[in-house]
C-alpha cells in the first residue's frame, strides 16, 4: 500500500503520531523534573529563590572598577557596575561583563601540575601534584637559591600581591617584583609618567578632566576604549557631551585611523604619523600668536609651512583648531597611545602637556591635575617600560636569574617576539607559573600552581587614575571556588615564613590598618574588623571629596626643547599601527562573548584583520578578505584585509589581542598577534615605539579568508550586488 | 489505494485487526499518560507521611516559603541535626538512612532531590503572597501527613490557579483585576 499514498494521508498520519507524542512525553509534570543540589550548608544570609549581591572589584584590566555580583545559590551569574565606587560609578565595560566567562571557562587550570615545558595542555602529559608538594616547591625555590636570583614577574593586577610581593622580596633580599601588561605599554604609561616628572616634578599619572571641559583634543590617546581608566573616561566623556546643559563640548581626535575613540569625535584629522609633537607645537605657535605676547620658543621655533607638508594638514585645519583653542573657555589637550609609542614619543607628550600649559588649565576644572595617591602610599609603582623588560630579559638570558614566578601576565603572548623572552626562559633553571588560565607563558613553566579567578579571590586595587578621590577598590570571593586552585598570596606566605603573616586576609588587613579612622572616608570603622567588613560591604574605601593634585609647574611654557618629526624604523610603504582591540583587550581573547562582540568600528568578529584604505587596496588590486602577509624588520604575520575607508592610505593597522597559540579552546589558533612584527625601539622614556614602525605587504595570491562581521556586505562599496 | 484499504477493514479480519490496533493505542496512550504522572524517582525515599507526622512543622525544613518566592529544600545539616542523634539512623536495617543519607554526609555531596510541584518557567510563582494571604501549605500541596514519598498533589495548571483566585476575589471587582490580571504571573 506504500505504492502511492497521498501527501494529504501522509500529513494526517503524521499529526496523529505527534499528537501522540506529545501527549505521552510533553504534558505531563514529568517534563518538568529536575535535580536540584540544595546547599549543604546555607549561608545564614541566603534565601532560597532570593539572589545574594557581592560587591568586589574587577581584575579584566588595571583601572580597578567596583563590580556587584548577582550569585543565585552560590553560582555567580550576572555582573553589573558598583554605583557607589567613584572610579566608574555603577557602569562597566564588555570585558567587565564578560568576566563571568573566565571563572566558568572549561579550560581553566583545576589544580596545581607539574609539565613538561612546551608540552601542550594534555591530561596525559600534566602531572597533578598537592597543594603540599605544592608549597615545598615554592619554598624550595625561594630557600634554596640566591635571593637575588630568584625573580617575580607580575601583572597590573591585583595589587595586593603585588604588595605582598614586594614586602617578601624585601624580607628575602631579591629583587622587586617587576610588573608589566600589554596594555600599559600600548597606552605609553611609562612615557606619560616621565614626562609628568619632567615638567611636573612627580611621577605620577595626570589626570584630565574631560568631564568639566568644552575642548577636547586627544592625540591617540583612545580614552574610550583601553586607555587608563576608559569606564572612568567613558563617564566623563559622557559629561563633558551632555552635563551642562548650556553647552555641548566639542572634541577632536588626531590619529591615523578612526578608532572607536575617533569615531566618537567631532573631527577626525589624520595627521601623517609621526608628526603628531609638530602638529600640536604648530598649535601652540598659532594659539600663542593669537593671544599675543610672547610666543614660548618651543612653539617659536615650529616651522610652520614645514609642518603643513610632513603632517599632511591644511593650514585652515590648524588654524580652525587653534581658533578653538583659543576661544574655548577650558581646553584641554591629552596625549596618549600611538602618539607617544614613537621615538620621539616623550617629547611629543611634554610638548602637548606644554600646550596644556599655554591653554592655561594647570590644575583647574577642565583641566590637567595629577592623580592622587591613598594615604598609604608612597609612590606609583607603575608597570614596567618595554625597555625595562628587555633589561629583565637580558639579564634572564644572562642566567642570573634561576627562578622565575609568573603571575597574572603572559610575557610569551604580549611582549613583542623580538625581544626575546622565549629564548630567555630556557636560560632560566624553574619556572612557576600562578595563572588561571593556561597560557602560553604557563605552558612554558615547570609548574602551574593557579591561582583563584579574580571572582573568587580575596584583594584590593589601589585606582591609579580616572577619579577625583583616593580610591582603594576593594575584592572578595563571590564564590567558593569551583576548582583545587589556591591563591597565590597564601602559597607565598606558605612557603617563605619571611612575612609574619598566617594568610592573605592578615597581610590585607595589616595593610587596611593605616586607613582605619582616616578623615572624609567613605565609612568610618572604629577598628579593623570593623573596617574589614565595610570594606567588603561597599567594595572598597575611598575619600569622599576630590583630592586632585594640582601640578606645581614652574616656567612651563619658558622650557626649551627640540621638536622633530619621529623616526620610523626598518623598511616598507607603509606605516604600521597596532592597537588594542577595544573589545577583547590583551586578555580577553578566551571569553566566548567579547569574540561574539563585533568591534566597534569594523564589526569583525573572532579574528584578526588588516585595516587597509580602499584606495590602496584597489592599486594594489587587494581585495576584502584577501589574505595578506605583512613584512616588518621583526618578522612577519599574515591576515584577511578589511578594506576601511577611516584609514590614511599610507597607513595599515591590526588589532592586538588574537593570534594565541593556547590559552584555551576559544583563544587558541585564532587570528594574528601584530607583536609579531615590533622591534626593538623604544622611546626615551623606555616605552616601546610601537606605532613607529614600517612595513610592507605581500599580498598572498588566491588566499582568501572570508572574516565574520556583523554589517552587510552589500553596501559596503557595493560589494556582492551582481549576486543579489 | 485508500479505497482498497477501507473495503479491506470492512471485512472481518478488518474489523478484528482495527478492534486490536484501537485497543493497543488507547492502552499505550494510557500508560504514556500514566508514566508521565508518576512522581519522580528520589535519591533518598524520604516519607513525608513520617516527618509531618512528628509534627515537624513545613516551615522548618522549608523556610523560603515565607519569605521569597522558592520555599527551597533543606540543606543536608538540617537533616544531620536530628538524624546524628537517632540511633536508628546508623541501622542497618534502615538502608535509606544508614546508607544513603550518612553516605551523603560522609562524601559531603548535596543530595540532588527532585522537586514535584513544579510550575512551567514563564509563571513567576512566588510563594510568600499566598502564604501572606492567609493560605496553608496543604491548600495547595495536599495533606502532606498522608504522603509518603513527594509527589505531585494535583495539575498545577492555570485554570486550577485562576478558579482559586476567582474564588477569592469574592465580588471585589478590584482585586478580581489584580489576582486574574496576566501580568499578575506571566511577566
Amino acid at each position: 500500500m506504500s505504492e502511492n499514498i497521498s501527501r494529504r494521508d501522509f500529513l494526517k498520519l503524521a499529526t496523529v503520531g505527534a499528537a501522540t507524542t506529545a501527549v505521552l512525553t510533553g504534558c505531563g509534570p514529568a517534563s518538568r523534573y529536575i535535580k536540584r543540589e540544595p546547599y549543604m550548608e546555607m549561608p545564614e544570609y541566603t534565601y532560597n529563590g532570593l539572589s545574594t549581591y557581592y560587591a568586589t572589584t574587577c581584575r579584566e584590566c588595571a583601572a580597578g572598577c567596583g563590580l556587584i555580583v548577582r550569585t543565585m545559590q552560590g553560582r555567580a551569574i550576572k555582573v553589573e557596575g558598583n554605583s557607589n565606587n567613584p572610579v566608574n560609578l555603577g557602569k562597566t565595560c564588555a570585558r567587565g561583563q564578560a568576566t563571568l566567562h573566565g571563572l566558568y571557562n572549561p579550560d581553566r587550570v583545576q589544580g596545581p601540575l607539574k609539565r613538561t615545558r612546551g608540552t601542550p595542555f594534555d591530561l596525559r602529559t600534566n602531572v597533578s601534584v598537592t597543594w603540599d608538594e605544592a608549597v615545598q616547591v615554592v619554598a624550595d625555590a625561594i630557600n634554596n637559591n640566591n635571593p637575588s636570583e630568584v625573580a617575580f614577574l607580575l601583572g597590573m593586577a591585583p595589587d595586593h600581591l603585588f604588595d605582598l610581593v614586594s614586602d617578601l622580596a624585601n624580607a628575602i633580599g631579591a629583587p622587586a617584583p617587576i610588573r608589566y601588561g600589554a596594555l600599559s605599554m600600548f597606552e605609553a604609561r611609562a612615557t606619560l609618567i616621565k614626562a609628568s616628572e619632567n615638567l611636573f616634578g612627580t611621577a605620577a599619572l595626570p589626570f584630565f578632566d574631560i568631564a568639566n571641559s568644552d575642548l577636547v583634543l586627544s592625540f591617540g590617546a583612545n580614552f574610550l576604549e583601553t586607555w587608563l581608566s576608559p569606564v572612568a573616561y567613558t563617564r566623563g566623556f559622557a559629561k563633558m557631551r551632555r552635563g551642562n546643559p548650556k553647552r555641548r563640548g566639542h572634541f577632536i581626535q588626531f590619529e591615523s585611523r578612526i578608532s572607536q575613540t575617533a569615531a566618537k569625535a567631532d573631527e577626525w584629522i589624520p595627521i601623517r604619523p609621526g608628526t603628531e609633537s609638530l602638529v600640536a607645537a604648530a598649535i601652540g605657535r598659532l594659539v600663542a600668536e593669537a593671544k599675543g605676547g610672547a610666543v614660548s620658543e618651543v612653539f617659536a621655533n615650529v616651522d610652520l609651512n614645514e609642518v603643513l607638508s610632513s603632517a599632511d594638514i591644511k593650514l585652515e585645519t590648524l588654524e580652525h583648531v587653534a581658533e578653538m583653542v583659543g576661544e574655548a573657555e577650558s581646553a584641554i589637550v591629552i596625549p596618549g597611545g600611538s602618539a607617544l609609542g614613537l621615538s620621539n614619543g616623550l617629547q611629543t607628550a611634554e610638548t602637548i602637556l606644554t600646550l596644556n600649559a599655554l591653554a592655561d588649565n594647570f590644575g583647574k576644572p577642565g583641566g590637567v591635575y595629577l592623580s592622587p595617591f591613598l594615604p598609604n602610599q608612597d609612590t606609583y609603582h607603575r608597570p614596567a617600560s618595554a625597555q625595562e623588560m628587555a633589561e629583565f630579559i637580558e639579564k634572564m638570558k644572562s642566567g642570573d636569574v634561576k627562578v622565575l614566578f609568573v603571575h597574572g601576565v603572559n610575557p610569551l603572548f604580549e611582549l613583542p617576539e623580538s625581544l626575546g623572552f622565549a629564548d630567555a626562559l630556557g636560560s632560566v633553571q624553574e619556572v612557576i607559573s600562578f595563572a588561571v588560565f593556561p597560557d602560553e607563558t604557563a605552558l612554558a613553566s615547570d609548574y602551574i600552581f593557579p591561582d583563584h579567578h579574580g571572582l573568587e579571590s580575596w584583594g584590593y586595587q589601589r585606582v591609579a587614575t580616572g577619579t577625583e578621590q583616593s580610591v582603594l577598590s576593594g575584592a572578595q570571593p563571590v564564590v567558593s571556588p569551583n576548582y583545587d586552585t589556591r591563591a597565590t598570596a597564601d602559597v607565598l606566605l606558605a612557603a617563605s615564613q619571611a612575612l609574619p603573616f598566617k594568610d592573605e586576609m592578615e597581610f590585607l588587613q595589616s595593610k587596611f590598618a593605616s586607613l582605619v579612622g582616616q578623615a572624609d572616608d567613605s565609612f568610618s570603622a572604629p577598628e579593623i574588623n570593623t573596617f574589614t567588613a565595610y570594606f567588603q560591604q561597599h567594595g572598597g574605601w575611598w575619600k569622599k571629596s576630590s583630592e586632585l593634585v594640582s601640578p606645581s609647574a614652574t616656567d612651563t611654557l619658558g622650557r626649551n626643547f627640540a621638536v622633530e618629526q619621529a623616526e620610523f624604523a626598518g623598511e616598507g610603504e607603509f606605516f604600521f599601527l597596532p592597537f588594542v582591540s577595544p573589545t577583547l583587550g590583551e586578555a580577553g581573547a578566551n571569553k566566548p562573548w567579547l569574540q561574539e562582540l563585533p568591534d566597534p568600528t569594523t564589526t569583525v568578529m573572532w579574528n584578526t584583520w588588516v585595516e587597509m584604505n580602499p584606495e590602496t587596496a584597489h592599486e594594489l588590486h587587494i581585495e576584502n578578505d584577501d589574505v595578506v602577509k605583512i613584512i616588518s624588520e621583526a618578522g612577519e604575520v599574515e591576515a584577511p584585509v578589511y578594506l576601511y575607508p577611516a584609514i590614511r592610505p599610507d597607513t595599515i593597522a591590526m588589532p592586538f589581542g588574537q593570534g594565541h597559540t593556547a590559552y584555551g579552546r576559544y583563544a587558541a589558533g585564532r587570528g594574528a598577534n601584530p607583536a609579531k612584527l615590533l622591534g626593538q625601539h623604544f622611546n626615551e622614556a623606555g616605552d616601546l615605539a610601537f606605532a613607529g614602525m614600517r612595513v610592507r605587504i605581500e599580498k598572498i595570491e588566491g588566499k582568501k579568508q572570508m572574516l565574520s562581521r556583523l554589517e552587510s556586505r552589500i553596501g559596503v562599496y557595493n560589494e556582492g550586488l551582481e549576486e543579489h | 489505494m485508500i479505497r482498497n484499504f477501507f473495503e479491506w477493514v470492512m471485512g472481518p479480519m478488518g474489523r478484528i485487526a482495527v478492534l486490536i490496533t484501537a485497543l493497543s493505542l488507547f492502552s499505550l496512550t494510557a500508560f504514556g499518560i500514566y508514566q508521565t504522572q508518576q512522581p519522580p524517582d528520589q535519591p533518598i525515599e524520604f516519607t513525608h507521611k513520617l516527618h509531618v507526622g512528628l509534627g515537624i512543622q513545613c516551615l522548618y525544613c522549608h523556610p523560603g516559603a515565607l519569605r521569597g518566592p522558592s520555599p527551597g529544600l533543606p540543606t543536608q545539616t538540617k537533616c544531620w541535626g536530628c538524624h546524628q542523634q537517632m540511633e536508628k539512623t546508623f541501622d542497618p536495617n534502615f538502608p535509606e538512612l544508614s546508607e544513603k543519607l550518612v553516605g551523603y554526609i560522609e562524601r559531603n555531596e548535596p543530595i540532588p532531590w527532585v522537586p514535584v510541584a513544579q510550575v512551567p518557567d514563564f509563571v513567576h510563582f512566588t510563594h510568600r503572597p499566598h502564604i501572606a494571604a492567609g493560605l496553608n501549605c496543604e491548600n495547595c500541596h495536599g495533606d502532606m501527613t498522608q504522603v509518603e514519598i513527594a509527589e505531585n498533589p494535583q495539575v498545577l495548571n492555570m485554570g486550577w490557579c485562576l478558579n482559586c483566585h476567582r474564588e477569592r476575589a469574592a465580588n471585589d471587582p478590584e482585586k478580581l483585576v489584580k489576582l486574574t490580571d496576566c501580568g499578575t504571573c506571566h511577566y
